[in-house]
């Protein structure tokens, strides 16, 4: 039992940084109606800036996210407006392939920079823990959790209340008639992108205190984003939040589950994500739109 | 309109007689050539030829694009190595047992993601092939995990007492891959020609339209799915038997699915040709930076090896390839989507439209 409640709780804690990675995606999806295959090496990115923020400037890996935040932003307009700006109206089987190759080339040439040494990023509360209630709670995943809660609050107070995430939301609800309304289309996707890039940068370097850094580890993460983002219903922000939390607990019991275990927690993920298709392909909270 | 015809009738005869002139030339090329290397390239431009071929049968004629071929290839090959290996089963029985595999897993990917609109379909092919990869690195006793297995020996080929071949040169893998490539640039002439191929580039060209014709969509796929399995299978029975030894990272990754799409993305997705074509440009592109043969010319060309960026180069282009491939994808979706043989055709129809202008 206390097993099964030990997992629960690191499994929505580690839910709450897929969710960010989730969200960044399905933003992306919802203005562009492009799925971005190199979300995870866009995570990869920020966990290497992260990890050399904090081996060379000596700045800690939670404090970093204020660096790697506007960086990630740029990085991801800059993908938008040079790369995936131009196939907008190609085939969907395109723009797929697009994104598969900033993929590709984004982790290969970390390859070649960095090599594809795994490195850990070590801080002083890496294994340090806190008990609550019987339970021990790895230091470094609540501190994530915490600033993956406070970074989504604001998302949604930022979507919902500003003009400018009003915008983003109407773009990726009728991008026609947003522009119709005089929304500026073209900038509010180059946001969106940066957004997105911006939140997978985010929870690359909260995760980067406790996962391995390596130039293939986007990969993953790609596929477990779209998982979650099928899962909570393609586009929608409430939803990726939902589907983040579940796939964290899914995996995090799937691992402790005999037969199973860490080495096939993935391929259970995966075998969700089919079940979602088979059976609720809308995802489970059906056709909402952001 | 007859005056038109009557010159193109002559023209569709031509690439008969050079494909048939350029097989024989291919069944010759041994008997000139013996160098083991060049015979190894040879054979991988033809295992190229056949997974682009494969692939291009449900990418390019359907419309249906996978990145996740690596779990029919990779199973082609596992299965095949493993009854061969493990249960002295001959590779030429255990290959059905490979392509029945992958055509199972094939038709359960197609069956849940067909009914559906949207990315479900390549969404679910990655996952899939990432399924199995997984289970096939934790699934020790039966796969080996990540040490792979390496095969100790291709029984002879005999039909009943004659040995056909011992399999102890490249010279029978080179007519066996060559069989393989004329037999799948065969399967794509027909798909294009035929009923069956008729309904898939309806498919591919509106689906809405295809339907309302009476055409079972998920049904046809799945058809597509079904022959594109079988034969990336047996090109990964072929890969697994030639190299002799097989494990997750060389045959079940993301990146052998991807190197399976750019094949025919290089070339022209949906053509008889394209594949050829990208096989031409990617399979020596890989084996001119693996072997170093780029910064060498590079260094002939006048850079200095002993500077920084020479040393550089000279370490790191022979692990490269897949960022080169990141690079070309890249260039090609945003320059030349039809790849290089519709960029040829549009470029030559341009200048045929300048000349008659003036």
């Amino acid at each position: 039992m206390i097993v099964f409640l030990q997992s629960l709780l690191s499994g929505v804690l580690v839910g709450g940084v897929y969710a960010l990675i989730g969200i960044g995606l399905t933003i992306i999806f919802g203005v562009m109606r492009i799925i971005n295959f190199a979300h995870g090496d866009l995570l990869m990115v920020g966990m290497y800036l992260t990890f050399f923020i904090f081996t060379l400037l000596g700045i800690d890996p939670f404090l970093s996210i204020l660096v790697s935040i506007p960086l990630m932003f740029l990085l991801g307009a800059f993908l938008q407006k040079v790369f995936i700006n131009r196939v907008l109206n190609a085939l969907p089987q395109n723009q797929i392939l697009l994104t598969i190759g900033l993929g590709l080339v984004m982790s290969n040439t970390a390859m070649l920079l960095f090599t594809s040494d795994y490195r850990i990023l070590t801080t002083s509360y890496s294994s340090g823990s806190v008990s609550l209630g019987g339970l021990s709670i790895s230091t470094p995943l609540l501190l994530s959790f915490l600033i993956t809660a406070a970074i989504t609050a604001f998302l949604y107070w930022f979507l919902l209340k500003t003009d400018i995430g009003q915008a983003i939301r109407a773009t990726a609800q009728d991008r026609d008639a947003a522009q119709l309304m005089g929304i500026n289309v073209k900038r509010m996707s180059v946001l969106a992108t940066g957004l997105g890039a911006a939140l997978a940068g985010t929870a690359g370097a909260l995760i980067s205190p406790t996962y391995y850094i390596y130039p293939q580890v986007g990969s993953a993460f790609t596929l477990k984003a779209f998982v979650i983002v099928v899962l909570g219903g393609m586009g929608s922000i409430i939803g990726a939040t939902m589907g983040g939390i579940i796939i964290g607990v899914t995996e995090s019991l799937a691992a402790v589950t005999p037969f199973i275990g860490s080495g096939l927690k993935e391929a259970v993920v995966f075998l969700l994500f089919l079940l979602v298709l088979l059976f609720r392909p809308a995802g489970l909270l059906g056709k909402s739109r952001m | 309109m007859l005056r038109a015809r009557k010159p193109a009738r002559g023209l569709a005869a031509l690439p008969l007689v050079l494909a048939v002139v350029a097989t024989i030339l291919l069944c010759l090329f041994p008997a000139v050539v013996s160098s083991p290397y060049t015979l190894h390239v040879m054979i991988l431009i033809f295992l190229s030829v056949v997974q682009g071929e494969s692939w291009n049968v449900l990418g390019g004629y359907t419309g249906q694009y996978s990145v996740g071929h690596a779990a029919y290839f990779g199973m082609g090959a596992y299965v095949t190595i493993m009854l061969l290996q493990f249960k002295g089963i001959a590779p030429w029985y255990g290959m059905w047992a490979a392509v029945a595999a992958a055509i199972v897993l094939g038709l359960v990917i197609g069956s849940i993601t067909f009914r559906l609109r949207g990315p479900y379909f390549v969404l679910a092919s990655i996952a899939v092939a990432e399924i199995i990869r997984l289970v096939t690195l934790n699934w020790k006793e039966v796969t080996n995990g990540a040490e792979g297995i390496l095969l100790s020996g291709v029984p002879p080929l005999k039909i009943g007492e004659t040995v056909i071949t011992d399999w102890s040169s490249k010279v029978p893998f080179y007519y066996a891959g060559l069989a393989l490539a004329v037999l799948t640039i065969l399967v794509n002439y027909a798909v294009q020609h035929s009923k069956l191929g008729y309904y898939f580039q309806a498919i591919r060209e509106d689906q809405d339209a295809a339907h309302s014709l009476g055409i079972p969509l998920a049904r046809y796929k799945n058809i597509a799915l079904a022959i594109s399995a079988f034969f990336t299978a047996w090109s990964g029975a072929f890969y697994g038997l030639y190299v002799g030894f097989v494990d997750p990272s060389t045959v079940q990754t993301v990146e052998v699915s991807v190197s399976i799409v750019l094949i025919c993305i290089i070339g022209g997705i949906g053509t008889i040709l394209g594949p050829v074509v990208g096989s031409l440009v990617l399979v020596p592109l890989a084996e001119a930076l693996r072997s170093n043969l780029i910064a060498d010319g590079l260094f002939a060309l006048g850079l200095d090896p002993t500077s920084r960026t020479g040393l550089f180069l000279k370490e790191n282009l022979a692990h490269a390839h897949v960022l080169i491939y990141g690079i070309l994808v890249v260039v090609v979706i945003l320059f030349m989507p039809d790849g290089v043989l519709g960029y040829v055709k549009a470029v030559t129809r341009k200048r045929a439209t300048r000349t008659e202008a003036a």
